[in-house]
């Protein structure tokens, strides 16, 4: 039945492309929501419009804190309070300091007036609302960075209780602040929009169209910013903080960012609902709205800007008309059988009984809300499903250029110290990588490898020692400078950004060589557009050098793909920075002997093109195929270096892999294996 | 009265208030402790059982401050009053786990915290529909009996509220350190999995902590009612969101931790209230929440549990 009617419906429709029948669908919306004031001329319904944009613009900015950089902010009515009081204050009759002459120039650009009510003249501040609006987006963006200051490091769910904090604080310094706020009573009189000399007054139509105005404008930059670089760096924060900040990103700067623009939101939006109601009390800005705003994302789906504005307006519309609808509907069955209860139940009183149930329900059953922020993609066909094993290295290398060649050592690690409490994890290591090079690290679990290549990238502090990367000190370095730098790396336990596609996982690894910030983003400037079609065609290109094992997949997400495929995805990541140095953490884990052969020769082209590399690797037929140099760990200490085949006979190396019964054994074997080969003469090694 | 009888009065009105906080910390903590969860539906657990408490004194015919019992009889309706309380809000903090968290055990990100405040919210609104939004006068049935030293006053209910709390903390710090279940928290704690594997009921040592946790959560709703004379819907937010900075005060996870950061909590807002101004009390709590989190996240007496994330 529904497929049939949604067949016959789209039929005028089935030719269009899938961009301008969405752009027809929006038009559709649009026209609708600004003819709605002419075909439904009812004063209560439009101010429950204009009432339903305010929560939609405010479900909007809590989405970018929550949905975009994963923030978990249980606070986030304060912002709304502080725009609504800044408007509130600055038009209502609440503060009027004396009046003297400083305050002329004032007057003059219409902020103040002098007024008289017996007794001095006094100052009576005249905002306008036009100027209100980016002004208290403004004020509350710097709040914002206040309060998200003291939280950037703390965990996940710790900042949400403190947030919760913040979100009571507020209201109770407006209560407690009377002599500026009016306290408990509230604001009253605050002043009314007036637009070319036209008084707003207490008509809900003008106010509905400056809320559909705020909405789209809204809606608008939450796109810009959601499909790139900033958009990307949260999105990338919200997945994986740890492997953002390696991948470039400076976690302080994008955390605040959010905060600053969540809440610039709520400001802004708090001008426009205080001009409605024109009072307002510290009371309304509880934690029911804070929790209700959680409520109106997590419906519509966290990150998801169009579910999130459907998730805003249903509930709205549930607690303005539904329910009391409803109401109606029930006392009318009510009389007609003759219950009492029905005649009396009032259902507006369930609204938060409902949204409790809401949350509950969707946490269990449809946790990405409804409207998904990731859609699913179609699977492969059979033959893009058919991995055409690559030899011989990556292909389409023309395409990424070489490596200008340096001389002398690319990094250099000093005498590095890393102590875990009681534990030694790295004690006085030396390594020396040269410009072009290849240097791998072996040794036995728990030997320090990826210790050493943790202090290398700034996610632990070291105790002591240097490390030099093209003679400039690394230590003490973010995670984000070092990769800014040129250092790139992979981690032995993939860390990619799980539920973002391959695609922008290798576009988070360009953050650092891309420009655009929030402002560029939202303005869509010729420069920035420019980059980022720059940045996706090289973030192809990079995904193509592994052949049609990841481009066939650039729209999926990377929770999908195979292990082998998630390893080459974060190599790809890794390389799309343009890294002077990269880190391999045990590339080859998990693969199969094929596999492993391929990626081996992978890495091999890249030193090819000049690409200096240190890795990690157990595999060590792949150690002795790419290193020049291997340096073996044990227990923190440096125990052997030198090429491959010495190593590999080195009694320490041996001891610590094997223990030294097995060291004897394999004494043993080779020297009854040279006994055999002596034996059967040269020409057999 | 002088600011130093005041400052004694309050010395006895910040420790009956600390330990409810204690009480509801210990839930927060042991919940903390093995899940990492900040469960917010232990705020109006916390409110359930003051309305469970209220409706069984009622039931045995005492109403308001006016019914006055002496003896076995007092005795035995309190004890009666405190099991069934525990029993239900403990009852109702094993649902919780059962049948709404363990779904989402496995399931990263904030989708368990969320759904805890949607359950918050749903027990809040049910007590609304259910009990009515007007406050409840709480009965106490306690014989007006009152200590004096210098003019601060000691009365019946406080000596009660610390008889509880101390056989429930006792209870628990028994329970924790010395039963074999307990032994099996504290692993559980340090680390599930490996627990798991060394044969321990992961799933029942949770459970059990939701048992206990929302079990001490009653008891402490039962002793605000005691204390205020009132119990109402809406007290579970604030008091809970104190319980929560007393567990992180004290370190989250650790059973004595909590305990020592209710008394702490108790006790500033007692002297805050008296010394600084009721209406600012809040402020100076959560401003000492964000102050712990920020400059000294392990809390006072350090996380028990280490960080497992």
């Amino acid at each position: 039945m529904y497929s049939a009617t949604k067949q016959v419906l789209a039929r005028p429709f089935a030719n269009m492309q899938p961009q301008s029948r969405q752009a027809l669908g929006l038009l559709v919306l649009a026209a609708a929501l600004l003819l709605f004031p002419f075909y439904h001329a009812n004063d209560a319904d439009i101010a429950s419009m204009a009432n339903a944009a305010a929560y939609v613009t405010l479900a909007l900015g809590l989405n970018i804190v929550v949905g975009f950089a994963g923030l978990l902010d249980l606070g986030y009515a304060a912002f709304f309070a502080i725009g609504v009081y800044f408007y509130g204050v600055l038009t209502a009759y609440q503060v009027m300091p004396e009046w003297s002459g400083y305050w002329g120039p004032l007057a003059a650009m219409g902020l103040v007036e002098k007024i008289n009510q017996g007794g001095p003249d006094l100052v009576h501040f005249t905002l306008s609302f036009w100027l209100a609006l980016p002004a208290a987006a403004l004020v509350t963006a710097a709040f914002g960075v206040l309060f998200g200051a003291p939280t950037l490091r703390l965990r996940g769910d710790y900042l949400a209780i403190v947030t919760l904090g913040f979100g009571e604080i507020v209201p109770i310094v407006f209560r407690n602040a009377d002599s500026v706020t009016n306290g408990a009573a509230g604001l009253n009189g605050v002043a009314s929009p007036t637009l070319f000399g036209f008084d707003f007054g207490v008509d809900a139509t003008p106010y509905y169209y400056v809320g559909l105005f705020l909405v789209a404008l809204l809606i608008y930059v939450s796109i810009r910013l959601r499909d790139g670089r900033v958009g990307r760096a949260w999105m990338a924060i919200r997945e994986d903080e740890t492997a953002a900040s390696t991948m470039g990103v400076d976690l302080v700067k994008y955390k605040l960012l959010a905060f600053a623009i969540g809440a610039g939101f709520a400001g802004m939006t708090g001008v426009y609902y205080v001009a409605i109601l024109q009072t307002a009390t510290p009371d309304m800005f509880n934690f029911n709205v804070s929790a209700m705003l959680l409520v109106m994302v997590v419906l519509g789906g966290m990150g998801s800007v169009w579910g999130v504005v459907l998730g805003a307006f249903l509930l709205q519309i549930m607690q303005s008309w539904l329910l009391p609808d409803l109401n109606w509907a029930l006392h009318g069955i009510g009389a007609a059988v003759g219950n009492d209860w029905l005649q009396t139940v009032d259902m507006v009183k369930t609204t938060q009984l409902i949204f409790g149930l809401i949350l509950v329900f969707m946490m269990l059953f449809r946790r990405e809300g409804l409207i998904p922020a990731t859609r699913k993609t179609p699977p492969l066909d059979m033959q893009q499903q058919a991995a055409q094993v690559q030899r011989g290295g990556f292909v389409g290398m023309e395409k990424i250029g070489h490596w200008e060649l340096r001389s002398g050592n690319a990094l250099e690690v000093k005498d590095v110290t890393v102590k875990f409490g009681g534990l030694t994890a790295l004690n006085k290591i030396n390594i020396v990588v040269p410009e072009g090079g290849v240097v791998a690290v072996i040794g036995p679990n728990g030997s320090g490898k990826s210790t050493l290549f943790n202090v290398i990238t700034g996610l632990v502090r070291a105790d002591g020692g240097s490390i030099l990367f093209q003679g400039a000190e690394l230590l003490g370095l973010a995670p984000h400078t070092i990769l800014e730098k040129g250092v790139a790396r992979t981690f032995q336990n993939i860390r990619l950004f799980p539920n973002l596609t391959v695609l922008e996982n290798v576009l988070i690894g360009q953050h650092a060589r891309l420009k655009t910030g929030p402002i560029g983003a939202v303005l869509q400037s010729p420069a920035g557009k420019a980059e980022e079609k720059r940045a996706r065609q090289w973030a192809v290109d990079i995904i193509g050098l592994f052949g049609n094992r990841l481009t066939p997949r650039l729209g999926q997400t990377v929770l999908g793909l195979s292990y082998a495929n998630r390893r080459r995805v974060e190599i790809a990541r890794a390389l799309a920075s343009q890294p002077k140095i990269l880190l391999l953490d045990e590339p080859t884990a998990g693969m199969n002997p094929n596999e492993t052969l391929e990626l081996a020769e992978q890495i091999k082209s890249l030193h090819e093109l000049g690409l200096t590399i240190l890795l990690i690797e157990h595999k060590l037929d792949v150690v002795t195929r790419l290193a020049q140099n291997v340096i073996v760990l044990d227990h923190g200490e440096k125990i052997a270096e030198g090429p491959a085949d010495v190593v590999r006979q080195d009694e320490e190396v041996l001891r610590a892999y094997l223990g030294r019964a097995g060291r004897d054994h394999v004494a043993a074997m080779a020297a009854k294996a040279a006994e055999a080969a002596a034996a059967e003469g040269p020409g057999h090694a | 009265m002088t600011a130093y009888d005041l400052a004694l009065q309050q010395l006895i009105n910040g420790f009956s208030l600390g330990s409810m906080y204690a009480l509801l910390a210990l839930g927060f903590t042991l919940v903390y402790g093995i899940l990492e969860l900040i469960n917010f539906s232990h705020f109006n657990v916390f409110m359930v059982g003051s309305f469970v408490a209220f409706y069984v004194l009622e039931g045995f015919g005492v109403v308001g401050q006016n019914t006055i019992m002496t003896g076995l009889p007092l005795v035995g309706v309190l004890l009666a009053a405190l099991a069934v309380t525990m029993l239900v809000t403990g009852g109702i903090g094993v649902g919780i786990e059962r049948l709404l968290l363990r779904p989402l055990r496995a399931v990263k990100g904030p989708a368990a915290m969320i759904l805890t405040i949607g359950v918050s919210y749903v027990l809040f609104n049910i007590v609304i529909l259910g009990a009515g939004a007007d406050s409840k006068n709480f009965p106490n049935p306690l014989p007006p009996i009152v200590f004096t030293f210098e003019n601060a006053v000691l009365r019946m209910r406080e000596i009660l509220i610390w008889v509880i709390s101390l056989l429930l903390m006792g209870g628990l710090t028994y329970f924790v350190g010395y039963t074999k279940l307990g032994k099996a928290m504290r692993a559980t704690a340090q680390d599930p999995e490996a627990a798991r594997m060394m044969g321990i009921d992961v799933d029942r040592v949770i459970m059990m902590a939701f048992f206990l946790g929302s079990a001490l959560a009653g008891a402490g709703g039962m002793i605000f009612g005691l204390y205020y004379n009132y119990t109402s819907f809406i007290i579970g937010f604030s008091a809970g969101l104190r319980a929560f900075t007393a567990a992180v005060l004290g370190g989250i996870g650790n059973v004595p931790g909590a305990m020592l950061g209710g008394l702490l909590i108790g006790l500033i807002e007692a002297y805050s209230g008296a010394f600084i101004a009721t209406a600012w009390t809040d402020v100076i709590i959560f401003s000492l929440l964000v102050l712990v989190l920020v400059f000294r996240p392990n809390g006072l007496l350090g996380r028990m549990a280490p960080n497992k994330s």
